[in-house]
């Protein structure tokens, strides 16, 4: 995993001064428009799709820093889907975030499986938008620093990498979205803490109802049970939400 | 009325198949009645006509042409069938009749009775005198001092010949007669071939005498004459020379007739005076069907002949009456139905006149007793009865039974359309009955097929929210990334207030939509809820005392039994569920109100229980609770309420293969919602 990343940085060297690309593949015109309004507005440089056709062709020349992808597109129902599988193909690297009308569990789980590193509704306001793609951006850049301790939070196996949004857990990677990195992270900051629904949303900046928090929840556990089956850290307190326990 | 009580109405009509059955035996019975008169007269007729040409052994020459006056002293002979002994009772004559009486002038009374055999003429005479003047014993007596009878006969050569019965002692007599002496007094002579007993009764005397024939010509005169004077009774030969005929049956046309007759019919000739000339047969076949005896009276009763109006036969034993007999004398043939005056038996009767050189002699009367008819119609009938009666039964039965299958199928039809829409709002598509092929299976499949569209049209107003809530999101999410953007532009103050509304308005717009779309997002993730066995007990104290803090207004009590109740399913959707039931309870309880949380736990299932204190469900809602966006009640607070979480209840509950129900308190203090678990 980690030699397949160096070989994307290579791919993608690029300086901090250099405007960061985001295309946004959106077949809603009004709302294509919005967004690069408002990320161009954060300093990206934003180029527009309508369909997975155009998306493509675009990016076979040349790949954005970030992908931000409707999944139904003009006449094709999960075109999005197919457009995140190419763009995989063509780069293991680059940050996809979902961002659809849908939100039904299985859109999430589909959507996460082909390797997007987010799942967003468009319930998501813009600035919270803007702070995903900042957070990504810098998943990205830390990923290309020495590793800084200071970052890092330990728990007993866990180890987080606050920086580079990255979770191990007794040494083997957990890849977690960035909406699951960032509960594991609020919850194993104050181990024995319960945080609830709402406090889990808030500190991952999104607006989700219970059962799509439950769903998280139990993504992330099993994500962790594939590197280590005795995995039980997250614990649900009935009626009030989740604690880590160590 | 039920189908069932109309089949059964509509069955017993079927009773008209015996009534038509007696009606019909009513026409054969008139038709066989028609044809037995005719066949009847038809036999009289024959007999008549065969009798004719030899009236001389049917007729008396003697009588031919005379009137019968039992005035004048007429008699009629009955033929004796055996030779009686002379013991001044008639017992051993077999004649059904009593014996005439005489004409008397005074109080004096008599009674006489004459039979003959072959050879002997029998007088039998009842003397009402009960003063006994016996003969003296001297050869000149005085005739009239002593009770006698005297007998005047016409001698075979013309002459009468006068004697009288007298005795001094009961007993054995001979007859005497009064010889002229040549002294010119009477004396008494006795005539030993003429013999009578005398017996004295308590009310008289009973004489009983015996004549030669040869002895007689054809008239007798008798009188019985009281010795003291008191009268006499009978008939004097002087005074009525032209009476005292003796009418006698003809010897051996008995045997004539016997030859003519069939079982059963009752054979009589009569002379033009309607007496008895001879007769034949007897009325009772003597093969008689058993089988007629087993009628019963209700039989009886409906189906018996109409016998008010028949004409009622005299029972004379020297004569026949009635109508025919009348008739046929008259010279016409005539049959007649009537009762016999004895027993009331229905006859036959047909007469026929046996006419001689075109004068009407006699006649020929024929007797069948209707009983004969009856048997036949009887046995027709009462078989022809009974098989319509069972018939009828069967067909009664049958019919109450396919009656009772029919309204069985329509009964369960009808419970079934009635629980189709169950209380939670599920839509049973499956009917009984749709499997069969007359019009209860395709009411059956009507109802399928409605059931059908109402359960489309349900989904679709269940699926209608998630849609809308689809749909809408993309419109609301251009109204909010535009503002986002506006309000980065940069606003005035003016502008900004505007734009804090219109975004209030957009988050309350997205909040309803997040609702519309919830049933949807739940049903989805209960599908993919694993099941893992856990402790409700644990998980609603654990949740219990998470409300506790979650609700600090509200004060809610707790009871939870001994032990762990372990449960299969989502530990989680049951708190979403416990987490519904306590917004709800806290939503509608009273300030000073308590929520009760109970777990119980019976032989097959747990039950687990939420209730406040607060407003009842109106009574038509209780079922509709749990349907998906269905609010009626108002709460405390002014949030919008769609109804989801009694939704979510019943659908976590489903999930679980338990129930959910809501009901208001007996005492009508709150309500309670109950969901039924099933143990593991």
């Amino acid at each position: 995993m980690a030699g397949r990343k160096t070989r994307e940085m290579q791919r993608f060297s690029y300086d901090s001064g250099m405007k960061k690309q985001i295309a946004v593949v959106e077949d809603e015109p009004a709302l294509r428009e919005n967004y690069a309004a408002a990320l161009s507005r954060h300093g990206y440089l934003v180029k527009t799709y309508a369909n997975r056709m155009t998306a493509m062709q675009s990016f076979q020349v040349r790949l954005p820093d970030l992908a931000i992808i409707d999944i139904s597109l003009e006449d094709e129902a999960e075109g999005g889907f197919d457009l995140c599988r190419d763009l995989r193909a063509l780069s293991a690297e680059l940050p996809i975030i979902f961002l659809t009308a849908r939100d039904s569990e299985l859109d999430a789980v589909s959507g996460l499986r082909l390797g997007a590193d987010d799942f967003l509704t468009k319930d998501v306001s813009l600035p919270h938008l803007a702070a995903r793609v900042a957070a990504l951006f810098r998943r990205i850049d830390a990923l290309r620093r020495p590793d800084n301790a200071a970052e890092i939070v330990r728990r007993g196996a866990l180890s987080i990498d606050a920086e580079k949004m990255h979770t191990t857990w007794n040494g083997a990677a957990v890849t977690l979205s960035l909406t699951e990195f960032w509960i594991v992270h609020a919850l194993a900051r104050n181990p024995g803490h319960v945080k609830n629904r709402q406090q889990l949303m808030d500190a991952a900046n999104v607006v989700l109802d219970d059962n799509t928090i439950t769903s998280h929840i139990k993504r992330m556990r099993r994500k962790f049970q594939q590197v280590d089956p005795a995995f039980d850290a997250i614990q649900t307190v009935y009626g009030m939400g989740y604690r880590w326990v160590e | 009325m039920s189908i069932r009580l109309q089949l059964l109405i509509v069955a017993l009509t079927t009773l008209v198949l015996p009534w038509a059955g007696c009606q019909y035996a009513r026409e054969l019975e008139s038709t066989l009645r028609t044809s037995q008169e005719k066949s009847l007269l038809a036999s009289a007729g024959t007999i008549a006509n065969a009798l004719s040409a030899q009236p001389q052994r049917v007729f008396q020459d003697a009588t031919a042409g005379h009137a019968f006056t039992p005035a004048a002293g007429d008699l009629y002979v009955y033929p004796l069938t055996t030779q009686p002994l002379l013991d001044g009772y008639r017992d051993a004559w077999n004649v059904a009749a009593n014996p005439t009486p005489l004409p008397s002038s005074s109080g004096y009374r008599a009674r006489v009775q004459t039979g003959s055999t072959e050879r002997y003429l029998y007088v039998y005479m009842e003397v009402d005198d009960t003063h006994f003047d016996p003969q003296p014993r001297d050869d000149h007596p005085q005739t009239d001092r002593f009770d006698r009878v005297d007998m005047t006969v016409l001698g075979a050569d013309g002459a009468p010949l006068e004697y009288f019965f007298a005795t001094d002692a009961p007993g054995l007599i001979a007859a005497q007669s009064l010889a002229k002496g040549e002294d010119g007094t009477d004396s008494v002579v006795t005539e030993p071939r003429i013999q009578a007993f005398w017996l004295q009764t308590g009310a008289g005397y009973h004489l009983e005498a015996r004549i030669p024939l040869s002895l007689l010509g054809q008239r007798l005169w008798i009188q019985a004459i009281d010795g003291r004077g008191n009268g006499r009774a009978g008939v004097d030969a002087h005074r009525a020379p032209e009476g005292g005929r003796l009418f006698f049956a003809t010897t051996g046309l008995d045997a004539l007739l016997e030859t003519f007759i069939r079982d059963g019919t009752r054979a009589t000739v009569i002379d033009a005076n309607a007496l008895k000339l001879g007769s034949a047969g007897n009325l009772t076949a003597s093969n008689k069907d058993p089988d007629e005896t087993g009628t019963t009276w209700w039989y009886r009763y409906f189906m018996g002949v109409d016998t008010t109006d028949m004409p009622i036969l005299p029972s004379l034993p020297d004569a026949l009456g009635g109508d025919s007999v009348t008739a046929a004398l008259a010279g016409r043939p005539h049959a007649q139905w009537a009762l016999s005056g004895g027993n009331s038996e229905l006859l036959l009767t047909a007469a026929a006149p046996i006419l001689v050189d075109a004068q009407t002699r006699g006649a020929v009367v024929l007797q069948q007793a209707g009983d004969q008819l009856l048997a036949l119609r009887d046995h027709a009938l009462t078989r022809l009865f009974n098989l319509t009666l069972i018939a009828t039964a069967s067909a009664v039965l049958i019919m109450f039974a396919f009656a009772t299958w029919i309204s069985m199928r329509i009964d369960r039809l009808r419970s079934a359309a009635d629980s189709a829409v169950g209380s939670d709002g599920k839509i049973a598509l499956h009917m009984p009955e749709s499997g069969s092929g007359d019009e209860i299976g395709a009411l059956a499949r009507g109802f399928e097929t409605l059931l059908g569209r109402l359960n489309e049209h349900t989904q679709y107003l269940r699926t209608l929210g998630g849609k809308l809530s689809h749909e809408l999101r993309t419109p609301l999410t251009i109204v909010r990334s535009s503002l986002d953007n506006l309000e980065s532009e940069g606003l005035r103050d003016d502008q900004r207030r505007y734009i804090t509304r219109a975004r209030e308005g957009t988050q309350r717009l997205q909040s309803i939509l997040s609702a519309l779309g919830a049933a949807a997002r739940v049903e989805e993730s209960i599908k993919q809820s694993e099941r893992v066995s856990f402790d409700l007990r644990e998980v609603t104290a654990s949740a219990v005392a998470a409300y506790r803090d979650g609700f600090p207004a509200s004060r809610i009590a707790l009871d939870l039994p001994e032990g762990p109740c372990f449960v299969r399913g989502a530990p989680d959707l049951l708190v979403q569920l416990l987490d519904k039931l306590i917004e709800n309870a806290v939503d509608f309880c009273t300030e000073s109100g308590i929520i009760t949380v109970s777990l119980a736990r019976d032989a097959t299932s747990y039950h687990l229980q939420v209730g406040n204190d607060g407003p009842l469900i109106p009574e038509a809602l209780v079922g509709r609770l749990f349907e998906s966006l269905f609010e009626q009640r108002q709460g405390r607070d002014d949030r919008p309420h769609f109804g989801l979480g009694l939704y979510i209840v019943r659908l976590v509950a489903e999930f679980h293969g338990g129930t959910a129900v809501a009901a208001n308190r007996s005492d009508g203090s709150g309500v309670n919602f109950t969901v039924t678990l099933p143990l593991i």
